[in-house]
């Protein structure tokens, strides 16, 4: 769900032209952009004023989970273990048989409708392909429907919120110690509040797991390190809170520095929140080598209300929808960049957003992006974690695109393109068809945005040219595709502080991956004599 | 210099609209890093009265490194150090706790707030948080004292 945007872009694809000239140009292409965007999302209807739980959840959801943080609902220390279990035992009966219940009638509906049940494929799965076929939704009428469907389908069952964790690559870069065991972000939705995720080593037998599902799973965690028993810990969520136990590791689960049990014993529950680290094992001969290295998770949870639409992150929408809108554009809302505490969200700036929809100027927080952790961004304002890595979802897109609901007119635009390019499969009539009738809306108000624009310009100028950091030439450059291609590939201006390091680092965290390709552990046989892809000995 | 405008933009706002027993002013124009700040005790506290001199000092890397904060009034407190130093452990200070959206404005009301509700679960000095805890007459009372002594100007 990382829909992280680099607004910064760099004029590459522009032909040099003389200054005003090349500069009215990228205007032109601004507004065109600007004024292709907002019509097409303002002509759908939104979805969520008709669908009562499209909207809800944010508002709704946000006390709940911190009066479960503030109120434990583990007994810590006073109580025995047992009365989890009870509780544990209490819930089972009814619980599971109710959440299959829905899930198979959901799994029914999402057949119907050809596309899988949102709420359900909430996880953070940035990785998880769209398998099922995307109906084209290119009426409004299609598109209310499947928007009445599981409206009624849901309602009943009153949107169970799946409990969701992922696991991050935490580096105790403060401590000066030794670098932990790489791996790419995990991501589980639990199928039901009665499941546990194990959490032990990596094994063949496991089968090639997949660190991001679509859809809700408890498979198990593997970590390539021999200081991780093979059962190790477990992750359960109980009475809306998460826990972990440790299951009679050898090396012990650390929970904020703090051993959970002695060797080989089972400890009780611990409940954990966002932001906490756990620990696996301890580095084994000095952690020189990879598989004797412990490892070290943040533990993201409780979030989901922070990927879902909420007030923050409409409000942000709108305020990048009345970008370059002219003088008439309202800028009361806007905000500061918290790195300069200058003003972000203004025209001709290099912006970046970050998934929880916090935005800086691209110089700003650059120092933060490209840092040692690369992969790895931490807001700085919320302290959210994002893979910058990841692969870009769709399926949110979509969704944006349907519901009014995504983080910025851009990018909705941008998932026109996106599903253009990618999957030619993926209903390109529609996005064809939109594209064709905002360009005749857009015609007729484009000359007087330009003008708009272009005044703006001029009045900017005077106050740039103080402004020696300035990037100018740059910044105007709003086309699209510049946007997708910044937000994936490494931005071009960028000066790798590390050339090598980033880089090979990235590598690395990609080559340990359980179910990556080149896995150091368990080299294919592709390379010797009886290679059959007729590659054998070949250098 | 990227922090340059925006620590000129904070001392800007601190320096219009002040919070509250606070005054801040660089201790050398020509260098935006270093400041000195008047910090009032507050009312209630065993520090009332007193004026307290504090050094800010900022690192090139602001905002993304913390900024420093040190006494340089003497001062009774079991979260200052009892020396020429007189350093300051403030939680929001340290390094994995520091947040670049932290702004220095935030950063002295919490120094202030520290001197109407020491922590002495946080100290750096032990035996005064010590006093503070079990023998709490006795530690007003020394505050007081010092505070008569180092931060009344007479």
């Amino acid at each position: 769900m990382s829909t992280s945007t680099a607004t910064a872009s760099a004029s590459i694809a522009d032909p040099p032209r003389p200054g005003r000239l090349r500069r009215f140009s990228q205007l032109r292409a601004y507004t065109q952009n600007l004024s292709h965007s907002s019509p097409s999302q303002r002509a759908r209807p939104s979805l969520s004023s008709r669908v009562p739980w499209l909207s809800t959840p944010s508002g709704a959801e946000s006390p709940s989970t911190q009066v479960e943080s503030s109120t434990p609902l583990c007994p810590e220390g006073d109580q025995p273990p047992e009365f989890l279990y009870r509780i544990l035992a209490i819930n089972s009966p009814n619980e599971p048989s109710q959440t299959t219940h829905v899930m198979a009638r959901l799994r029914s509906a999402s057949a119907v409708q050809g596309r899988p049940p949102r709420n359900l494929a909430r996880t953070a799965t940035p990785e998880a392909p769209t398998s099922l076929p995307e109906p084209t939704t290119a009426t409004n009428d299609t598109l209310e429907l499947t928007g009445t469907i599981s409206a009624e389908i849901q309602s009943p069952s009153k949107l169970p919120q799946k409990a969701t964790i992922r696991f991050f690559p935490y580096q105790d870069s403060y401590q000066s110690s030794r670098p932990s065991l790489p791996f790419i972000p995990i991501s589980r939705t639990l199928p039901s509040e009665s499941c546990v995720i194990r959490v032990g080593r990596y094994s063949e037998r496991d089968g090639i797991p997949n660190p991001n599902p679509s859809e809700p799973s408890d498979s198990p965690v593997g970590f390539k390190s021999k200081v991780v028993s093979r059962k190790h810990c477990e992750f359960m969520y109980v009475n809306g809170q998460w826990h972990i136990k440790d299951v009679g590791s050898s090396s012990g689960t650390f929970l904020n520095h703090m051993r959970l049990s002695q060797p080989n014993m089972v400890s009780r529950l611990y409940s954990i929140k966002d932001g906490d680290i756990v620990q696996l094992g301890i580095d084994f001969r000095g952690g020189e080598e990879m598989i004797f290295r412990c490892v070290r998770i943040r533990i993201e949870c409780n979030r989901a209300w922070q990927q879902q639409p909420n007030e923050f992150n409409k409000n942000t929408e709108s305020l990048i929808k009345n970008l370059g809108k002219g003088e008439t554009a309202d800028y009361s809302g806007c905000r500061e960049c918290s790195i300069c505490l200058g003003s972000v969200l203004r025209p001709y700036q290099c912006l970046f957003m970050a998934a929880c929809a916090h935005v800086w100027h691209y110089k700003c927080i650059s120092r933060l992006l490209h840092s040692p952790d690369y992969p790895m961004f931490q807001c700085p304002n919320c302290r959210a974690f994002t893979d910058l890595s990841a692969e870009v979802d769709d399926s949110n897109d979509q969704e944006g695109e349907k519901s009014q609901e995504s983080v910025g007119a851009e990018e909705g635009n941008q998932a026109a393109l996106r599903s253009e390019a990618q999957s030619p499969a993926n209903a390109p009539p529609e996005s064809e068809g939109h594209e064709t009738s905002n360009q005749l809306e857009a015609h007729p108000e484009e000359p007087d945005l330009a003008t708009d624009v272009e005044n703006l310009h001029l009045q900017d100028e005077q106050a740039r040219e103080a402004d020696t950091e300035s990037s100018d030439s740059a910044a105007l450059n709003g086309s699209n595709d510049d946007l997708a291609r910044s937000a994936t590939v490494n931005l071009p201006g960028w000066q790798p502080t590390e050339p090598l390091n980033v880089p090979t680092r990235h590598a690395q965290l990609r080559a340990d991956t359980p179910g990556s390709d080149e896995n150091p552990l368990t080299p294919r046989n592709d390379s010797g004599p009886l290679a059959f892809d007729g590659r054998a000995g070949m250098p | 210099m990227g922090s340059q405008k925006r620590i000129a933009k904070e001392l800007a706002e601190l320096v219009e609209s002040p919070p509250a027993g606070i005054s801040v002013e660089l201790v050398d124009e020509s260098n935006l890093y270093e400041w000195k700040v008047h910090m009032e005790g507050p009312e209630g506290s065993p520090y009332q009265g007193g004026d307290f001199i504090l050094k800010l000092s900022l690192p090139t890397e602001y905002p993304f490194k913390p900024p420093t904060v040190s006494f340089a009034t003497k001062i009774y407190h079991p979260n200052v150090t009892n020396d020429e130093k007189g350093s300051m452990c403030l939680g929001m200070l340290r390094a994995d706790e520091w947040k670049p959206s932290s702004k220095i404005n935030a950063v002295l009301q919490f120094a202030r707030q520290l001197l109407a509700e020491p922590m002495p679960d946080d100290a750096i000095e032990g035996r005064i948080a010590e006093q503070y805890r079990n023998d709490r007459v006795r530690y007003d009372e020394v505050a007081r004292e010092w505070t008569r002594k180092h931060a009344i100007p007479k």
